[in-house]
This record gives C-alpha cells, sequence and structure tokens, in this order.
C-alpha cells in the first residue's frame, strides 16, 4: 500500500511538473501574448504545449488511479507537494529565485506530507491491528 | 474585495471541491470494481469508468473551475490568487469525511493544515 501510494505520487507530481514547465515553454516561446489567431497559431506550433496536455493527461489518469484507495482529502492535501516541485523546477530551468517566504511555504507543505506518510504508516498498522 | 470577485471566488471552491468529489464517486464507483473484478481487469475499470456521469461532473467542473480562475485572474493578482487553493484543501478535507466517511486522525489533521497553512504562505508573499 505505501509502495502504491509512493509511485503513483511520484508520477503525479512528475506529469504535474512537467505540463507547468511545458506551459512555461510555451509560453515564452509563443510571446509576445495576444487574443489573436497568430499567437494561438505560435501556440499550436510549439511542440512544447503538445507535452504540456500529455502532462495534463498523464496527471488526470494517475489522480484517479490514487483515488481508486486514497482517501480523497490526505490525497488532495498531498498532492500540493507539486507547488514544491515547480518552484524547484522553475530555479533549475529558468532561474527564478525562490525568496524567504516561498521557501517557508515549501518547508510547511513538506512537513505536512511527512506528517500524512506517517499518519498513513499509523492507520495500516491499526488496520493490521484490528485484523488480529 | 468586490461583489463579483467574491462570487467568482466562491465559483471556483465549488468547482474545485465538486470535481474533486465527483472524481471521487467516480473511481469507487462498485460498477468499475465488479467489471475490474469480473475478469476484464483495468481496460474493464476504465470502460466502466467513462460510462459514469460522476466522471464527467469532474470533468465539466474542472473546465469550469479553469474558466473562473482566469476570469478571477484578471481582476485579481496573482499572489491573492494563490490564497484559494488553502481554502479548497480545507474543505475538500471536510466534504471527504461527510461524504467518504474518512476518519481524521490528529495526524492527518496536522499534516493537512501544514500543507495548506503552507500554501497560503508560498502564495500571501
Amino acid at each position: 500500500m505505501r509502495k502504491f501510494y509512493l509511485i503513483g505520487f511520484l508520477f503525479l507530481l512528475s506529469f504535474d511538473t512537467l505540463a507547468q514547465i511545458s506551459f512555461k515553454m510555451t509560453a515564452e516561446a509563443a510571446a509576445p501574448p495576444a487574443l489573436d489567431s497568430a499567437w494561438f497559431l505560435r501556440i499550436a506550433a510549439q511542440p512544447w504545449v503538445y507535452l504540456a496536455i500529455s502532462g495534463y493527461i498523464g496527471a488526470f489518469f494517475t489522480w484517479i488511479s490514487l483515488l481508486r484507495r486514497a482517501p480523497v482529502g490526505p490525497a488532495f492535501a498531498a498532492a500540493h507537494l507539486e507547488v514544491v516541485t515547480v518552484m524547484f523546477a522553475s530555479f533549475w530551468i529558468f532561474g527564478e529565485q525562490p525568496d524567504l517566504p516561498r521557501l517557508a511555504g515549501a518547508g510547511l507543505i513538506i512537513a505536512g506530507i511527512i506528517v500524512l506518510a506517517f499518519s498513513e504508516k499509523q492507520q495500516e498498522a491499526e488496520a493490521e491491528h484490528s485484523r488480529g | 474585495m468586490s461583489n463579483l470577485v467574491f462570487w467568482l471566488w466562491f465559483g471556483n471552491v465549488f468547482f474545485d471541491t465538486i470535481g474533486q468529489l465527483a472524481f471521487k464517486a467516480a473511481a469507487i464507483a462498485p460498477e468499475n470494481k465488479l467489471a475490474a473484478e469480473g475478469g476484464g481487469g483495468l481496460v474493464a475499470y476504465w470502460c466502466g469508468l467513462v460510462r459514469r456521469p460522476a466522471l464527467w461532473l469532474g470533468i465539466f467542473s474542472y473546465v469550469a473551475e479553469f474558466l473562473l480562475w482566469l476570469a478571477f485572474l484578471t481582476l485579481v493578482p496573482l499572489s491573492e490568487g494563490v490564497l484559494l487553493g488553502s481554502v479548497n484543501i480545507i474543505v475538500i478535507m471536510i466534504l471527504g469525511r461527510l461524504f467518504f466517511h474518512e476518519s481524521l486522525t490528529p495526524l492527518r489533521l496536522i499534516g493537512i493544515g501544514l500543507v495548506a497553512l503552507g500554501v497560503a504562505v508560498v502564495g500571501a508573499f
């Protein structure tokens, strides 16, 4: 079960981060933004936009698979680790320096997910116990 | 916050919540499970899933949420907009408990609370 969550969230985060980075790449390559057909054509000519859409589709299938077993409340919260992975990917790829509050927020999110991982361990142990 | 901004904000939280609950309901629908266990496996599960109205309600909610989000961001700076995410986390936690009887142990409450706080801090500054 723990392996299922680990692999599931790893896939979800990879797809989500891939989609966000690809959207940013698309937007930069198709600049300047304008609500006209030329802008849409510039977007459609970008390979990045198709990678972004693929990322979204992959994330959708992964999320539904996770929800087959995971409770939606904690899982939805845990999926917000995406905020942290996108922050670091943006730093690495685009050189966007995260400021101190952003790093503090990222720390809180990571701490929350560690607590959620422990809570799953506890739930599993209790389920094991009640089964005798 | 002007009236319009409030309703765009409310609509965004509303559709995000409906979307997540609908996806959860579709994912655990007993019909899909029966199909998957009936020998069809994963293919039967996904074929059953596309016939669930809840799945399409979820997809519709996502599209509605996306459009409301765009409208919201034209009126409010992104940094204030991100606070929305924290509210969604808490609302979905409460409704997961109400609709799917998900247990809220102290550890889960602390973990979800920390994530919601972290998302708010990232967005607020």
